[in-house]
């Protein structure tokens, strides 16, 4: 299968002929690529794997920010996490996986802004497991598909999630109900996802389904987009990767004081 | 160490086994696969049958048995799904996971030289093991 003729996936399909190692980097979020192939993918808009695996207590905190510390400078940190016994191969891939093709997703957007490459860039988190580069693009497209076949009303990914009055006939599911205790008419489905950590766009289809069913209110007027910015140490390709780390770290320590 | 790779390769094992995938049910992701699928794409086998499980796992007629089991333990109120063609049966498994998840084991069997109980059973096992190493 061919990638379609959106402007970034030349430039993936590209990197991935020539087993590019590197991390490239849109308004939306990064890919991490490491012989062709997508390692890893961060996004604002999406809850890191940080996020999924404490949300629920599999992980402690203090047990992310141990292997973070311990294994970050030698960009091993899942592999410490599994060695050490804290989550198992099979669950952090399932984790993994999910983190990564939804920052796909977001940072694949269409139309979101210039493309850039810096090769020989690693992340920390190491090798979990790689994803083809088109497959990653394949996904992406697919979800796009998937979530206007549902409810083809963007504007209710990105406004403050708001329940309808009840006596529309619908009943939300199990999973549902979860997103809509947390609906409180100010956090948007990104930071429902993050509260209740679960990969966004996993949120998204399920806000556009409860949208769809009338569980939901649908804004009539398209929320203003505000994306959130890419951290410094991102957008700012530092001429250091290790520069990133230190700073991630910082940043990391500084939000759990 | 043991992932998603070597669990699907264990259910290739059992008898009669024709295609073995893990999927995440709410985007319809497959996060890995082996073997053949139905109509020759993992892809599109994995979106189908994320439908499929979506409903039963969350359709009220099958998802309302909150009752923990006599050993006190509360699983999920879905274990598993089950399909018979003509030609094949399929199996899929959800999985119990500690962190907020959807994801199933789906197994693809050869109708005459499958067996139908035990594919059950070894999924099951499997499914566990995906989690807890």
């Amino acid at each position: 299968m061919t990638a379609a003729a959106t402007p970034v996936s030349p430039m993936l399909v590209r990197l991935a002929e020539e087993r590019a190692t590197g991390v490239l980097v849109r308004d939306h979020g990064a890919l991490y690529l490491a012989d062709g192939h997508v390692v890893h993918a961060e996004s604002p808009a999406a809850p890191g794997l940080d996020v999924l695996l404490t949300a629920g207590g599999q992980l402690a905190p203090e047990g992310w920010q141990e292997a973070v510390a311990s294994a970050g400078a030698r960009r091993e940190v899942a592999r410490f996490l599994v060695d050490s016994g804290q989550v198992t191969g099979g669950a952090l891939e399932i984790c993994h996986l999910g983190a990564l093709h939804d920052a796909a997703f977001f940072t694949l957007a269409p139309g979101s802004g210039p493309t850039r490459f810096r090769y020989g860039v690693a992340h920390w988190i190491g090798t979990v497991r790689p994803v083809p580069a088109a497959a990653v693009v394949r996904e992406a497209r697919r979800r796009r598909g998937l979530l206007d076949s549902v409810w083809p009303h963007p504007e209710v990914d990105t406004a403050p999630l708001r329940r309808r009055a009840p006596g529309h006939g619908a009943t939300a599911t199990r999973r549902q109900r979860a997103l809509l205790e947390l609906a409180d008419g100010v956090r948007t489905p990104s930071a429902i996802a993050r509260a209740v950590g679960r990969p966004a766009f996993n949120t998204l289809i399920e806000v556009r389904r409860m949208a769809a069913a009338g569980l939901v209110e649908t804004p009539s007027e398209p929320a203003a987009p505000t994306p959130a910015p890419l951290p410094d140490w991102v957008a700012g390709f530092p001429a250091d990767p290790d520069i990133a780390l230190l700073r991630r770290l910082r940043d990391a320590l500084e939000a759990s004081l | 160490m043991p992932g998603i790779d070597e669990c699907l390769l264990q259910a290739m094992v059992v008898p009669g086994a024709r295609g073995a995938s893990v999927v995440d049910w709410t985007s319809g992701l497959a996060l890995g696969t082996v073997g053949e699928a139905p109509g020759g794409d993992h892809e599109a086998t994995a979106a189908e049958t994320a439908e499929l499980a979506r409903m039963a796992a969350e359709y009220p007629s099958f998802a309302t048995d909150e009752t923990p089991a006599p050993d006190g333990t509360k699983g999920l109120p879905v274990e598993d799904l089950i399909v018979t063609t003509r030609t094949g049966y399929h199996v899929v498994r959800f999985v119990e996971t500690t962190f907020d998840s959807s994801v199933f084991l789906h197994l693809w069997l050869d109708r005459d030289t499958g067996n139908l109980a035990l594919a059950r059973l070894r999924l099951a096992d499997l499914a566990e093991r995906l989690i807890l190493g």
